[in-house]
């Protein structure tokens, strides 16, 4: 009896205890996540340091998007990294995906190509990426925003090169000072500005490309772009602006452009509309472009999306409702210009692309790229 | 005041001579009830009507799981498992609106709202008792469609007892089951393991997604899972009038999904979902009066549980998630939202929901046919979910206290009203009533009520913000401090007869639920600034952020009628119906407005009816057979179309062999689920009115040991061994 009665003061202990052996170990989780920075962080260095090893060149050229699961997009940004390593010979090129979301569905393979075979890519983020370029102790770094505007997403990218040259890793990802130093001292880490930084210059330089190649659409009709643009309350830089500036560049040229955004408030479809009606457009064909560096799902669903799906009668200007059908069904005809069957990113327009590359050509040293990115006091 | 206790109890003596019904013992035959008063009451007699599922019928049907139960055995509830627990609705309203007990506890975590009913062991059930309608002024939050309480089976008899139920079927279907239990001298242990898995079914590999239909979708109906649990409780009795106890359970639950898919915006998971469930509580019963074995006892009783429900993905292939990398070890990355690429294996805790409740409660039998159920109640909730709040946890509380008296003013009439007095930290003070009547002439009752309902705001809804990937579309989640509890009234009438071999019940019923919460669409600038990179989705589509706010509003309207006919002594006849009507305003997500429509998964006419035959051929056989079938009329949604209407059949058949009072007794059943290979295979992701694969055929083989106590089974009276292990 005496033993039982153990036994139960004994199990009646193990059920008090069960609390402690469940309780949530913060510390445990956390050296588990370091652990994972670390690994991939190696991961990293490592494919960089092979890519360096096979190459032996000294410079490298960082390329930052959002990202993308469409195989036609994958093939623009192979296209611009091939325009990458002929425009700088001596550097390795490294393209990478700031959206964890479109790295991990490239990589499950999201889309299919034109043969209907699923195409799965290995893509990596940018913080990753640059850690592993520092690591591989490269001479000259360039590190290029293929953003449209300068705002929420290139305020990222920006804040990813201060953090490289402080060496803001953790303790066991840390880089060599020295080398970071050096890197300083000799001025060699450059930060590439997005295609609309300055609206004097680029703005106009990019409407004037524009408009070369579509001006025979403008001749026919309405030439409308989509770009993306930031919510209101982080419109980083005031960025969204630039829209409008190119509007009013294009506008110049012709005044049957337009350009209207998925996130940029008052300048989303129905503005565009409003805006070519106080034109007296309000018939005839309509072209639609993306004005984004690839034609992922934005151009390809909510510009170009066809039939029921992307059309909503009781909410014509619901988010859901494509460009294509919400000027179609406001009796314009719409046009949605494609190659290979897809609509095309601005990284496919090679006038363009130019411009990209020609604002990594002369990308200024981190210090002053970081004060010259305000787009302009307001 | 000693006076008063014993005045008390010399009437309720006084009483109990003169009226029948209060003469009866504690495991007399018929049915007592606990979970409409708090309190004993017969069933005939309870002044809350109250639905038994009881033993026997438990034991004829040979339902799997509490889900299949629940649909099987009432006309009330209408079920769809998903990946998050199953999707249980009462009267129209959600499992968010359900109250489940365990042997009167409130169970605990939920995922998405609902709640994991692995939790129940459907072999330990030794009755389910279902009171419909809002219960809050006695169980505070959640009770508005209603509540459940599982009572479990408890082998507090001398002696050893033990038993072993093992029950197979299709789809690699495993419901394991094993008890073993000891009663000596003051002290009892009773330790139970429960294990259920199953691998999941196709229906269809048709799935509407990317605006066309796949027609090679891996997405299964019901995914593969598998969950186990331990319990354990011990009971000690220092002396006579005093009953203490100690439990605590441990429970894991997986579920694993496709891992062949091609579709990453619908059938590629890059991790499975894994539940940890943990619970402890301490307690004891304290009889102020009356005998042990009667029924009108004065107790106070006091309970203190712990529980803990964790959510963790467990990580199938490489995968970037967006994490907030918070302590000192991060150095100079601490603070800062980084991309953390999780490996196959690895595991991530998605939140960790904690409980600790007190509650304090009295049971008085007071005299002029007064019966007191005073209690005081005080909860805490914590949530730590390291990527899903702002500063990584969050934390509420709510203190209660509660009155309730059924006051039998006439022998024929009784009159019940109890007060809950709420005060929780966020939403402050607040009261909660309930009035209800009932009348009584001969074998009939009738009953009138009128009761408030109300739901805290969860920790969740109050502090999450997370990511949510759904099919094709992200969201984004923010939580809200403002919120106000959700509230309801509950109308309800009701006529019953209960006889000798027939019993009926008709009950009608309102219930208007207001400030209702809703995820609501919001400015995608409502996401807070900083996380939004990463966040910003895949460009597929603009992240949409919703957040949690009062916004809608519903009524629902229902009869339920429930038949039950003992034709002989072998065979009994039952049938249940239930009508509904919901009318809502509803925050449409879609379409970002409100729109008056019915409740999803809404269907007007539900049924079950079933025939239970039972004879025994020789003492050592004993046949039972159980046909029965249940449907459902076309379920309403808002969106992804309606679902279709259905009937299916079941036939189940037990077989006790070996003499009952031997120390050892046998039992196989074996049954045929969906007879007649009902399927349904709207595609996905349309709903479904059914999930059911079609035919399923399962056998269980049961198996008891019993050494120094009675058996029981089926109602048959048996003689016991004598107890020598009295110590």
């Amino acid at each position: 009896m005496k033993k039982i009665k153990s036994l139960i003061v004994a199990a009646m202990a193990v059920a008090l205890a069960a609390p402690m052996f469940t309780a949530c170990n913060k510390d445990d989780s956390n050296s588990e996540t370091i652990q994972n920075l670390v690994s991939e962080y190696s991961v990293n260095d490592k494919m960089v340091a092979a890519q360096k090893a096979k190459s032996g060149k000294d410079e490298a050229v960082l390329l930052v998007a959002f990202g993308s699961t469409w195989n036609n997009a994958f093939l623009a940004f192979d296209a611009t990294k091939a325009a990458y390593e002929a425009a700088f010979p001596n550097a390795d090129v490294y393209v990478s995906f700031s959206s964890d979301i479109c790295i991990n569905r490239a990589s499950a393979g999201e889309n299919s190509d034109d043969e209907g075979n699923i195409v799965r890519r290995d893509y990596y983020e940018p913080r990753y990426l640059l850690h592993a370029i520092g690591a591989a102790k490269y001479g000259k770094i360039y590190v290029q925003s293929l953003q449209v505007i300068p705002g929420e997403e290139f305020a990222a990218v920006v804040a990813s090169v201060k953090k490289f040259m402080n060496n803001g890793y953790i303790e066991k990802a840390h880089l060599d000072d020295e080398y970071l130093k050096k890197l300083s001292e000799d001025e060699a880490i450059f930060l590439g500005m997005p295609l609309l930084d300055k609206p004097d210059v680029d703005v106009p330089a990019v409407a004037k490309k524009l408009n070369d190649l579509y001006a025979n659409e403008a001749a026919q009709g309405v030439v409308a772009f989509m770009g993306h643009g930031n919510p209101d309350s982080y419109d980083t830089f005031k960025a969204n602006k630039r829209y409008q500036q190119l509007e009013t560049e294009l506008q110049k040229l012709n005044p049957n452009y337009f350009v209207g955004t998925v996130d940029m408030p008052d300048n989303y479809k129905e503005n565009v509309l409003e805006r070519m009606k106080e034109k007296n457009l309000t018939s005839g064909k309509i072209y639609l472009h993306a004005l984004m560096s690839i034609a992922g799902d934005h151009a390809h669903n909510d510009m170009a999306g066809q039939g029921d799906e992307y059309w909503n009668p009781m909410a014509p200007e619901s988010e859901d409702v494509s460009w294509y059908e919400f000027f179609s069904h406001a009796g314009y005809e719409a046009i949605v210009p494609t190659k290979n069957g897809h609509p095309l990113g601005l990284l496919e327009l090679e006038e363009v692309r130019k411009v990209w590359i020609g604002h990594t050509e002369n990308a200024e040293f981190l210090e002053d790229a970081y004060h010259s990115m305000y787009p302009e006091a307001e | 005041m000693k006076h008063l206790w014993s005045l008390g109890v010399a009437l309720l003596c006084l009483v109990s001579t003169l009226k029948a019904q209060d003469s009866l013992k504690v495991g007399d035959l018929q049915e007592i009830v606990v979970t409409g008063t708090g309190t004993q009451n017969l069933l005939k007699n309870v002044p809350v009507q109250t639905e038994v599922i009881s033993r026997k019928m438990l034991d004829s049907y040979g339902g799997k799981s509490i889900e299949e139960i629940l649909a099987g055995l009432t006309a009330s509830f209408a079920f769809s498992e998903g990946d998050m627990g199953s999707q249980m609705q009462l009267g129209g309203l959600g499992n968010a609106y359900i109250l489940i007990l365990i042997d009167g506890k409130r169970i605990h975590g939920d995922v998405g709202g609902e709640n994991d009913l692995g939790l129940i062991d459907p072999h330990n059930i030794e009755r389910i008792e279902i009171v419909k309608g809002a219960q809050s002024a006695l169980y505070g939050s959640d009770a508005m469609a209603g509540v459940i309480n599982i009572i479990t089976k408890k082998h507090t008899e001398k002696g050893v007892y033990a038993d072993n139920i093992t029950r197979y079927g299709m789809h690699n279907d495993l419901r394991q089951h094993n008890t073993v239990a000891f009663n000596i001298g003051k002290f009892g242990s009773q330790t139970g393991f429960q294990l259920q898995r199953n691998d999941g079914w196709q229906n269809t590999a048709e799935e509407f997604a990317e605006a066309m239909v796949l027609t090679d979708s891996k997405n299964k109906t019901v995914n593969q899972f598998r969950n186990w649990q331990v319990t354990e409780r011990l009971t000690y009795k220092p002396v006579r009038d005093v009953e203490l106890y100690a439990d605590g359970s441990y429970y894991i639950k997986d579920i694993n999904r496709p891992q062949n898919g091609t579709h990453p915006s619908c059938d590629v998971y890059t991790y499975d979902l894994h539940y940890r469930n943990a619970s402890a509580s301490l307690g004891g019963k304290w009889y102020l009066s009356g005998e042990e074995g009667t029924v009108r006892r004065n107790y106070l009783s006091l309970d203190a549980d712990w529980n803990k429900h964790e959510y963790s993905y467990i990580y199938t292939a490489k995968h970037y998630d967006y994490v907030l990398l918070q302590g000192e070890e991060y150095g100079d990355q601490n603070g800062e939202w980084f991309s953390v690429a999780m490996l196959p294996g690895q595991k991530k805790l998605q939140s960790d929901q904690q409980r600790a409740m007190a509650q304090l409660k009295g049971i008085f039998y007071l005299p002029y046919e007064n019966t007191l159920h005073a209690g005081a109640e005080f909860r805490y909730d914590y949530l730590n979910a390291p990527d899903r709040t702002d500063s990584g946890s969050a934390s509420d509380w709510t203190a209660a206290v509660y009155v309730q008296d059924e006051f039998n003013l006439l022998s024929w009439f009784n009159l019940t009203a109890g007060l809950r007095l709420v005060d929780n930290r966020n939403f402050g003070v607040r009261l909660t009533p309930k009035v209800s009547a009932m009348f009584s002439a001969g074998d009939f009752r009738f009953r009138l009520g009128w009761s408030q309902g109300f739901k805290t705001p969860t920790v969740k809804e109050l502090h999450y913000r997370y990511l949510h990937l759904m099919g094709g579309s992200t969201f984004f989640n923010i939580g809200n401090t403002d919120l106000n509890p959700q509230t309801s009234n509950y109308y309800s009438a009701n006529i019953e007869y209960r006889g000798r071999k027939v019993t009926a019940s008709v009950t009608g019923y309102l219930n208007k639920l207001d400030k209702m919460i809703a995820l609501v669409n919001v400015p995608v600038g409502e996401i807070p600034a900083g996380v939004t990179t990463a966040y910003l989705g895949d460009g597929s589509n603009n992240v949409q952020a919703r957040m949690y706010k009062n916004m809608d509003n519903a009524r629902t309207v229902g009869v339920d009628v429930t038949l039950s006919y003992q034709v002989y002594k072998d065979l009994t006849l039952t049938a249940a119906y239930s009508y509904l009507d919901t009318e809502a305003n509803l925050y449409n997500a879609s379409k970002d407005r409100m729109e008056t429509v019915t409740i999803d998964g809404m269907a007007h006419h539900k049924w079950s009816a079933s025939a239970m035959y039972t004879h025994t051929f020789c003492p050592r056989y004993k046949l039972g057979i159980n046909l029965s079938t249940r449907g459902s009329s076309t379920r309403y949604y808002q969106n992804n179309g309606n679902a279709q209407p259905f009937q299916i059949w079941r036939i189940n058949t037990t077989h006790d062999l070996g003499k009952v009072d031997k120390m050892l007794s046998y039992r196989l059943e074996l049954g045929v689920d969906n007879i007649f290979n009902y399927v349904d295979r709207t595609m996905h992701p349309y709903h479904l009115g059914n999930n059911t694969p079609g035919t399923t055929v399962y056998g269980t083989f049961a198996l008891k040991f019993n050494h120094g106590k009675r058996v029981k089974q089926h109602n048959v009276s048996i003689k016991s061994k004598t107890n020598d292990e009295e110590d």
